[in-house]
């Protein structure tokens, strides 16, 4: 009888587990379709809509659009000329800056790193704003110092504006590389009585060539497909990506956009597939966590490494100085004094759209971070069949050029069902699609430390794989979901490539309002926003600098 | 003395990872450090490689003081625990990197290269990456890029440590090797005591940045001067001050009565825990002989020995 009893009561409960089980692989499926949907929806169908634009009209396939190759070969030689220029300089200082820090103190180089990430969390056009006022016709460097009168606009201008804002990205990048570097090589080679010169050119610099070449196609890629300097400081020097983004403000020929953009799109693709290639080769590179200080002799190309370097770093601490000086002081009679009317005057111009900004960021941070950990956990735990597809197409914003995503937008969403133009959904859904690369990058390398036997014991457990992504991944994934949101928080602020072409004149956002007050000569309020936008993204990014070392250092 | 250390010292943020330390080494000698990790062995390497600056002490190599110059100006080479190969480099360019800042013509040069492959018997190998050798080739190349340039003095930053067991044992044969071919000092950083007690001449037991002892294999196994010592080299039974090893408890007719508690078999010899006088003593017989049971009854003789 008991026994009988017994045998009722767990045949009962694994009819009830079988039961929920039931119900949790649906909720598993429909999270899963969901996902791949929004991806299918936001991601591919916007980036094929271009290729749809520029390649078919009237129901056929049409080139005639790629006519400007012909007619107007000048802008693909106008973009790919300040493309190369800057690629290579801004890879050059980039060097610099990356092999200075095995000479400088640890201190020194957090220095360096903060002045670094100054430019990173500032708007892309924050350069051309400093290069006219210390550089153009009025400029406080050429006028007021030099006296002269010289015409700043043009390759050049657009070039040192270009170089100055990507350089420390670039540089970013190879002093992580470099810190990821094996110190024994360098301490071998100095056993072995090698100098400072051969060391850095037979050992560090050819190691170092991957780094270097993702650097400068990296720049390549972000200069041919930057519109804004150009516009700003490009004066008669027009490129593809200028012409694109005229060809829709100025006289709304979208298959003309789309034609040029789907031509600055070959170069990024081809980037991309080098890039993919050289970071295998990147993530395979040994590691040494041994913290030794390797010094090196102040000699032979040391003395190179350095001019490069302070120059870079003293060009950016006058441009910064440039933008918080211009948003504090007026000139009267040639005299200038300090002031806070530039603040004053600026209130009516940020007031809604800052906010507008903050709150659109925080949005795109949340939910790019949050798609970003769900496809992660089926294309890189789980690691589902589809969801590597899936995976890839993701990865898509990352290599379009910020209008061509934009465009995308534009004609994908413009009829019903999904009739979206001109709301702030699609600004939003853009801000967080558009982030979703970087975000996926970042919570997939923080996923490398979660070991498979953690999860395999979930598993053995009984756990689902619902549980196993909200009980074990999700908890264990905070690092780099603070991580991906303060990137995507950052970016979405600063960002107006893709999203120019969305947002509704009256629900302006404040890069939009800055690149209007640049655009119109108003540079005394553009450096009071530009100000304004660099505090607002350096705490974020400090503050959750601090809050990730701490809870990093909890763990460890 | 050929290699004279004077009281060491280094500090990482006021803990002192080496304090105090001296020892020397004679020409062609092979000293061995060894101590459970963290115990300050590698820094002592470092402080000597001059890849780390020391807080104190005195570094004498060959009559003359080298504490303060750069480790480029050192006649010192490096072997390091990664091998620190230049992964973009073949294994000639790697052995013969050294000759570059010796003003070697590069003919020359890959002349001196196949020599040393030829010793090291990695001939043929010139021309690969080093990235397609194994770990005992890619060693073997670390080793050769080091000798070529003929140091006063080695340094091996534990060797071995990412070679299987096999490798170690003929890897160590290859260092003595070296050692007679090349009369090279050596000094050598190992948490291992089978690669201490098979190669070293002398011995430095190391614990919490200080020397515990220093002697030859033999005399630190048979009269350890701390009980550190005694607990990190061998096993050891341990009773209020003094101790016994467990292959020195004898069998003898004559013996005091002791019972079979506990038995392993480890291969080569039997280990088993026997009881005597209410403690329990860890004892080891040689598998060809007689074998005991658990429960059975055996008579020893041991001479406890004062720490």
């Amino acid at each position: 009888m008991g026994i009988r009893n017994k045998t009722l009561k767990v045949m009962n409960s694994i009819k009830l587990m079988n039961k929920e089980k039931k119900t949790l692989d649906i909720m598993n499926s429909l999270l899963k379709i969901f996902t791949a949907l929004l991806v299918i929806v936001f991601v591919l169908y916007p980036f094929l809509s271009v290729f749809g634009k520029a390649l078919y009209s009237d129901g056929r396939t049409n080139l005639s659009e790629f006519q400007f190759i012909k007619g107007e070969f000048y802008l693909v030689k106008n973009s790919l000329l300040s493309a190369s220029i800057t690629a290579l300089l801004s890879t050059t200082f980039a060097l610099a800056l990356g092999l200075m820090t095995f000479f400088v103190s640890e201190r020194q180089k957090k220095i360096i790193m903060f002045i670094l990430l100054l430019t990173m969390v500032s708007p892309p056009f924050i350069g051309s704003l400093t290069y006219i006022e210390l550089f153009g016709r009025n400029g406080f460097i050429t006028r007021d110092i030099l006296k002269l009168s010289i015409n700043p606009y043009g390759l050049w201008g657009i070039v040192s504006v270009q170089t100055l804002g990507f350089t420390s990205l670039n540089a970013v990048l190879l002093i992580g590389y470099l810190d990821s570097f094996d110190k024994t090589m360098i301490e071998s080679a100095k056993s072995l009585k090698a100098n400072t010169t051969s060391i850095l050119l037979d050992i560090v610099v050819p190691l170092m060539k991957p780094a270097i070449a993702v650097s400068f196609l990296l720049s390549f890629i972000r200069s041919m497909a930057d519109f804004s300097s150009p516009m700003i400081i490009g004066g008669a020097f027009n490129t593809l990506a200028t012409e694109a983004y005229l060809s829709i403000i100025a006289k709304g020929n979208s298959p003309r956009a789309s034609a040029m953009s789907v031509i600055l799109f070959i170069p990024s693709i081809i980037v991309f597939i080098v890039y993919s290639h050289f970071l295998k080769q990147q993530q395979s590179a040994s590691k040494n966590l041994r913290e030794s200080q390797t010094r090196m002799k102040k000699s032979g190309v040391y003395h190179l490494v350095k001019i490069l370097g302070l120059f870079f770093i003293l060009w950016l601490i006058i441009q910064y100085l440039a933008i918080f000086t211009s948003a504090f002081t007026d000139k009267y009679k040639g005299e200038i004094y300090f002031t806070f009317d530039n603040i004053k005057d600026s209130i009516p111009h940020i007031r809604d759209s800052f906010i507008r900004s903050i709150i659109y960021s925080i949005i795109a941070g949340v939910f790019s971070s949050l798609i970003g950990l769900i496809l992660s956990f089926y294309s890189y735990i789980m690691k589902g069949k589809y969801m590597k597809i899936l995976d890839f197409i993701s990865n898509m914003p990352y290599i379009v050029p910020g209008t061509f995503f934009g465009l995308g937008y534009i004609f994908a969403f413009n009829k019903s069902p999904l009739k979206l133009t001109g709301t702030a959904l699609i600004v939003i859904l853009n801000l967080i699609f558009r982030q979703l690369p970087m975000s996926i990058r970042t919570i997939q390398s923080s996923m490398t430390q979660i070991e498979r036997a953690t999860l395999n014991s979930a598993k053995d457990l009984g756990a689902h794989n619902l549980y196993i992504l909200k009980d074990m991944v999700f908890p264990m994934s905070y690092s780099g979901l603070f991580l991906s949101f303060t990137n995507a928080f950052i970016s979405s602020m600063t960002t107006i490539g893709s999203i120019i072409f969305l947002v509704y004149p009256s629900r302006k956002l404040a890069t939009f309002v800055l690149f209007d007050l640049v655009s119109s000569g108003k540079y005394k309020i553009a450096s009071v926003l530009s100000c304004i936008i660099i505090i607002v993204c350096l705490s974020v990014s400090l503050l959750s600098y601090r809050i990730f070392n701490r809870s990093s250092k909890n763990v460890s | 003395m050929f290699l004279n250390i004077k009281n060491l010292t280094k500090k990482y943020d006021k803990v002192e990872a080496v304090r105090n330390v001296s020892f020397s080494a004679e020409e062609k000698e092979i000293i061995c450090i060894l101590g459970p990790s963290g115990c300050g062995k590698t820094t002592i390497l470092q402080s000597i490689g001059g890849f780390i600056q020391i807080d104190g002490g005195e570094i004498i190599l060959d009559g003359n003081k080298i504490e303060n110059l750069e480790p480029e100006d050192r006649e010192i080479a490096t072997v390091f625990q990664s091998y620190g190969l230049f992964p973009h480099k073949t294994v000639i360019e790697n052995i013969t990197y050294g000759l570059k800042f010796r003003k070697y013509k590069k003919k020359d040069a890959i002349e001196e290269g196949k020599k040393m492959l030829e010793v090291l018997n990695l001939r043929g190998y010139e021309n690969k990456k080093v990235t397609e050798l194994s770990g005992g080739e890619q060693q073997r190349v670390a080793l050769g890029r080091a000798l070529i340039v003929k140091p006063k003095l080695l340094l091996l930053d534990e060797p071995f440590s990412n070679l299987d067991t096999k490798l170690r044992v003929s890897m160590r044969e290859e260092l003595l090797r070296i050692r007679d071919l090349f009369n090279i000092t050596m000094l050598f950083v190992t948490h291992d005591q089978e690669d201490a007690f098979s190669i070293a001449d002398r011995i430095i037991i190391m614990n919490k940045g200080q020397i515990e002892q220093i002697d030859t294999a033999r005399n630190i196994y048979l009269n350890p001067k701390t009980e550190f010592v005694l607990r990190f080299i061998g096993s050891a039974n341990i009773d209020k001050g003094y101790f016994v090893r467990p292959e020195a408890i004898r069998l003898s007719e004559n013996g005091e009565e002791a019972r079979v508690v506990g038995k392993t078999f480890k291969g080569s010899f039997i280990e088993y825990i026997i009881e005597y006088n209410g403690n329990n003593y860890k004892m080891i017989r040689l598998n060809n002989e007689e074998e005991y049971q658990i429960n059975d009854k055996i008579y020893i003789e041991m001479e406890m020995r004062e720490i």
